[in-house]
């Protein structure tokens, strides 16, 4: 099977898409390990700020995880638009 | 009881799941990015603008209806001082979007002028994203049968025009608000904290790119979660049609009902919340800067 110029774009494309994604979920696996892991480190520490920890640790949870999807939307147009 | 009430709806979703994809494993050009792409049903157009109906624009209504109509609806002929159940839901929905949202963001005194803003962002967003993981019989791309359309799960937010049209609205409030209440210059002026004169010009180009960066962490947020969100659970799913064997249904099915009440009981709220809450700040940091 003879390689084309179309199907290295298109492998290029796939690559794009599996290397954008995986390095751009490095960084916030890494910042949610430390964000839940700092809460239950909180929580040992004064169990009765459980609650409070609880809702600040979601928020940042959520602002944290978007990060990934940051990068896989990158990497979606890079395999769909681009 | 909620346990095994939690156990009957993932048993019941696996159930439903399976016979529609064995038989869409007949159809060979599945995509399920096809889900998202906004087809109009109807052409109406205004100079460029393309003014149609579609599969969002219908979503977007639902969102209007369910939030105001059913609202309205609840509290028809005044609040009872004894709540009923539903009154109750609804009075939780405000109390929390006044302490969460409108009381931890705005400042006092742009409180009653921008809490009815952030509050129904809050409850609009809600009910979209809400309403999205509904099965609902609109997707007239693969029909289920004849005319009837097929089953689709999409969310209003999962559109980059919606998300950012909301988002834009938001910015230019703030901006305005930031102008009429500290006057132009020192509105822009504020925008810089104090520092060393040498590390002024870096910091005017930091502080005016975050203040550009904002319309887009704010749109693209919601709206990249949502399209995740509502493409895992298709993409779980759809590999039992991607690969063309059933037997990858076992394991993919419930991945996809893990992710669809991760999701659904989860992020939906959380982004609601979120985009809320930073319109607060965004507003609230612009009326009164450096409080």
């Amino acid at each position: 099977m003879a390689l084309t110029d179309q199907g290295l774009v298109d492998a290029a494309k796939a690559i794009a898409l599996g290397l954008g994604t995986g390095f751009g979920a490095i960084g916030p696996g890494v910042g949610v390990g430390y964000l839940i892991g700092k809460t239950i480190e909180g929580v040992s520490r004064q169990p009765e700020m459980r609650s409070d920890l609880q809702g600040m640790m979601f928020l940042g949870l959520a602002l944290t995880e978007a990060i990934t999807f940051y990068a896989l939307l990158m990497s979606f147009v890079a395999f769909f638009i681009a | 009881m909620t346990r095994r009430l939690g156990f009957l709806f993932a048993a019941l979703i696996g159930i439903l799941a399976l016979p529609t994809s064995a038989l869409a494993a007949a159809e060979t050009n599945f995509q399920p990015v096809q889900e998202f792409i906004n087809e109009y049903w109807t052409s109406v157009t205004l100079g460029p603008l393309e003014m149609g109906i579609s599969k969002l624009v219908v979503y977007l209504w639902l969102g209007m209806l369910v939030s105001v109509v059913l609202t309205l609806w609840i509290v028809r002929g005044g609040l009872r001082t004894q709540p009923g159940r539903t009154q109750t839901v609804v009075e939780l929905l405000y109390t929390f979007s006044e302490t969460n949202i409108g009381q931890s963001t705005l400042p006092k005194a742009a409180f009653a002028r921008w809490f009815p803003y952030v509050a129904s962002l809050f409850v609009f967003i809600w009910t979209l994203n809400m309403i999205s993981f509904i099965p609902l019989p609109l997707d007239t791309h693969n029909p289920l049968w004849g005319p009837i359309p097929g089953l689709t799960i999409y969310a209003a937010t999962s559109n980059l025009s919606v998300t950012l049209t909301l988002t834009v609205m938001t910015i230019g409030i703030s901006h305005f608000e930031g102008i009429r209440a500290n006057g132009v210059v020192a509105y822009f002026r504020s925008w810089v904290p104090p520092c060393p004169p040498a590390l002024k010009p870096v910091l005017i180009i930091l502080e005016v790119l975050s203040q550009v960066l904002r319309v887009i962490s704010l749109s693209v947020r919601l709206f990249a979660n949502m399209l995740a969100g509502h493409l895992l659970i298709i993409m779980c799913i759809g590999f039992v049609i991607l690969l063309g064997k059933l037997f990858v249904a076992p394991i993919a099915i419930p991945i996809a009902v893990v992710f669809y009440i991760f999701e659904w009981g989860l992020v939906a709220s959380l982004q609601a919340y979120i985009f809320a809450m930073l319109s607060g700040i965004y507003i609230g940091s612009a009326i009164e800067p450096h409080h």
